[in-house]
């Protein structure tokens, strides 16, 4: 029954409940009413009891004999013919009985009220009452003779049972009949109170990844027991419909730098083979055709480290980790064509005032492959921003006072800064601040956002100033890389 | 023809610019974003617009509501890197006249600007005659009365822009601005001597007959004066008046 109930629906586990409660409540009413009627049924047949008993007494009589003795007279008496009843003196001697008894023979009673007792007669349930009276003889001549007189009288109970049965019977009836009229009655009261929950339901039923749109029925809403619910889902629709779209946006604008990349690729080749051209024409055209691929290739990367450094989020492997001391090195030194050829000084900042502790291993958990591309893609970044003739400044500090120990990354660049409009957006996948100057220099713009995914998933945080002012053109940017250090 | 290309992707507009310049012989402008474009195109010197969707500062779809707004009934080449029925519908009905998606074929793109600039002038069929002369546009040929006429490349297309505007009084500078691009210093001496070495190149072929391209003295050059006795029926409806654009 148990796991009926827990399987089944509210509504069939509140009927049950309601009808469960109803049956006892009517069990506890038979059973009242049954003691209830007893008792005041059994209290008027008590009284009648006394009353006949009473009239008995009052049929004895002066014997008129010379020994004042007493005598029953039974010619005036008028009982129902199905009572029976004694008379004794209290000495024992028997005054006369009704004729359809042979008696249940002289006592006295204990109580001076009388006592009841239940005898069976002629196979019928008799109330006895034995009683004590006294009766006086001829009080007018010599002060009389008192006679102590016991009456036993009885009458059958099978009249009140009846009765009592009648009653409780009518209130078993009853509540079996309220029991069998208010169980569809409740199930249809269920009904109609579940149904904002029913109307909730097939509103989010119709959610889809088309059709976002939920407005909670207003019933659901006015609904105390609902309204958290409702709240529920409408957030964590919202919530699943901006990331939805978010990712949504990603593969369309991922989608659209492939196609034009390949578009490029295609056109380029298309364009060598269109007419005769003569070798020089064709070595060109390849070289053309080779940058182009390579171009596609970066970004196809760049989409892939993008890819691996978001969805490990969750999975921690085998702890890395990397040395960022040394994956500065490593991505000054594969810059350092770059940094060249714009002719921009990369500077890399001692961690301290005194020079001399200038590698020490600077622990963070990150994986060595991933480190050397964050620092790369950083410092490109700030490479690429840069004016002929400025410096980069790289600077690794360790905040050994904070509690974990955290590493913290400078890079600074004294290009023209970033409009503080397209700051927020910097990190962004595929935002580009000035697209026409960006793709120019290459960039796939997922540079920041694969450097942001990889702080992120190292537990570190990543954050860009610019302050651009035509009155200072050499303040920069400056992004701050705050990563913890492992072990 | 000139055409005004709308593309941010350098290498591709590059691409583009030398495929269009190189086959079919056009003028091209290259805008690299949305505003860029707008302001060219408020020249309405071009017989094309290719119009890529993703552009910084205006982008493709809003540049086209623009165009169209100002009445501007030049033939629009959509390039779109999005799928989906969706976006061609609203494409086509914000009043684009054709679309390619990316990664295109150079030669399909080649085709559809040919086909566009063709249908906008009120050519349904690549090859064009008029008065015996005929000028496929596919194979640059030029036949007059059955013989061959070698043309320079220039030579080709002040012809061919004639030839689409048959009996009408085309000026020096219409000549110019729809067969150069911005980069071309302007001298309109440079289209008389063109002007003048086709009419004698086509003439050559038959010496008896009426100069086939008439100049209007300070009003510019006629194809094909109008003569009611060999006036062919057909041109009466190839001459462009409307676009379908500017019924809408």
């Amino acid at each position: 029954m148990k796991l009926f109930l827990q399987h089944r629906s509210i509504a069939l586990r509140l009927i049950a409940a309601v009808l469960a409660v109803e049956l006892l409540s009517s069990i506890l009413v038979v059973v009242l009413s049954f003691g209830y009627e007893r008792h005041i049924h059994f209290r008027a047949f008590d009284v009648a009891l006394r009353g006949r008993a009473d009239s008995v007494l009052g049929a004895v009589q002066d014997a008129d004999d010379p020994g004042d003795n007493v005598m029953l007279d039974q010619a005036d008496l008028h009982v129902p013919p199905e009572d029976v009843f004694e008379v004794f003196e209290l000495d024992g001697r028997l005054l006369g009985r009704s004729s359809n008894w042979q008696g249940a023979g002289p006592g006295v009673p204990e109580h001076p009220w009388g006592d009841f007792s239940q005898t069976i007669l002629n196979g019928h349930h008799y109330r006895v009452l034995r009683m004590q009276g006294s009766r006086t003889v001829d009080p007018g001549i010599h002060g009389g003779k008192l006679h102590q007189i016991v009456v036993v009288y009885g009458s059958p109970t099978h009249h009140i049972w009846h009765v009592i049965r009648s009653a409780v019977q009518f209130y078993a009836a009853g509540s079996l009949l309220l029991l069998v009229v208010t169980g569809p009655l409740i199930a249809w009261l269920l009904h109609r109170g579940l149904l904002p929950l029913r109307q909730l339901a097939a509103l989010a039923t119709e959610v889809s990844v088309d059709a976002w749109q939920f407005s909670p029925p207003a019933s659901a809403r006015a609904t105390p027991e609902l309204a958290p619910l409702t709240q529920a889902l409408e957030s964590v629709l919202q919530r699943l419909e901006r990331s939805f779209l978010q990712q949504r946006a990603f593969v369309s604008d991922a989608a659209h730098e492939l196609k034009t990349a390949v578009a490029v690729v295609k056109s380029s080749l298309q364009l060598l083979s269109m007419k005769r051209r003569t070798a020089r024409e064709y070595e060109e055209g390849l070289e053309r055709c080779l940058a182009d691929s390579l171009r596609l290739e970066a970004l196809v990367a760049d989409m892939l480290n993008l890819a691996r450094a978001e969805s490990a989020t969750a999975a921690s492997g085998p702890q890395a980790s990397a040395d960022l001391a040394a994956c500065i090195g490593q991505a000054v030194a594969q810059l350092a064509t770059v940094a060249t050829l714009r002719e921009v000084q990369v500077r890399v900042a001692p961690p301290h005032e005194d020079a001399e502790q200038e590698t020490t291993p600077v622990q963070v958990p990150v994986a060595p492959e991933d480190c050397t591309l964050l620092l790369t893609n950083l410092l490109l970044n700030a490479l690429q921003h840069s004016p002929a003739a400025s410096t980069v400044e790289v600077q690794l500090t360790v905040e050994a006072g904070q509690n974990p120990p955290a590493a913290l990354l400078r890079i600074q660049d004294q290009g023209h800064g970033i409009d503080p409009a397209a700051l927020p957006f910097v990190f962004d996948r595929f935002y580009r601040g000035d697209p026409s100057r960006t793709r120019t220099t290459g960039g796939t713009g997922l540079g920041l956002a694969v450097s942001k995914a990889i702080v992120q998933k190292a537990g570190g945080t990543i954050a860009i100033a610019s302050q651009p002012d035509p009155a200072l053109p050499n303040q920069g940017t400056t992004v701050t890389v705050r990563l913890p250090i492992a072990g | 023809m000139r055409v005004l290309l709308v593309e941010d992707e350098v290498r591709l507009a590059d691409n583009l610019a030398a495929a269009l310049r190189d086959g079919p012989g056009f003028a091209v402008d290259w805008a690299e974003d949305g505003l860029a474009g707008d302001d060219l195109a408020c020249n309405r010197c071009y017989d094309l617009i290719v119009l890529d969707l993703m552009l910084p500062r205006l982008d493709g779809l809003s540049l086209l509501k623009r165009l169209r707004g100002r009445r501007d009934a030049t033939p629009v080449l959509i390039l779109t890197a999005k799928d989906g029925a969706d976006s061609i519908i609203q494409l086509l009905n914000a009043g684009a006249d054709d679309y390619l998606a990316k990664p295109f074929d150079l030669g399909e793109l080649i085709a559809r600007a040919k086909a566009l600039i063709r249908r906008g002038k009120g050519a349904a069929h690549p090859t064009l005659t008029v008065l015996g002369l005929t000028v496929n546009t596919l194979e640059q040929t030029v036949v007059r009365n059955g013989a061959l006429v070698e043309l320079s490349p220039t030579e080709y297309r002040v012809l061919e822009y004639l030839i689409h505007r048959p009996r009408v009084i085309v000026s020096k500078r219409e000549l110019l601005e729809h067969l150069y691009d911005y980069n071309w210093e302007h001298h309109s001496n440079v289209i008389e001597v063109h002007v003048s070495n086709l009419r004698k190149k086509l003439d050559a072929v038959l010496p008896e007959a009426d100069p086939i391209i008439e100049t209007m003295r300070g009003r510019g050059y006629r194809l094909a004066p109008s003569l009611p006795a060999e006036r062919e029926p057909e041109f009466e409806t190839a001459v462009p008046s409307v676009t379908p654009e500017q019924g809408r």
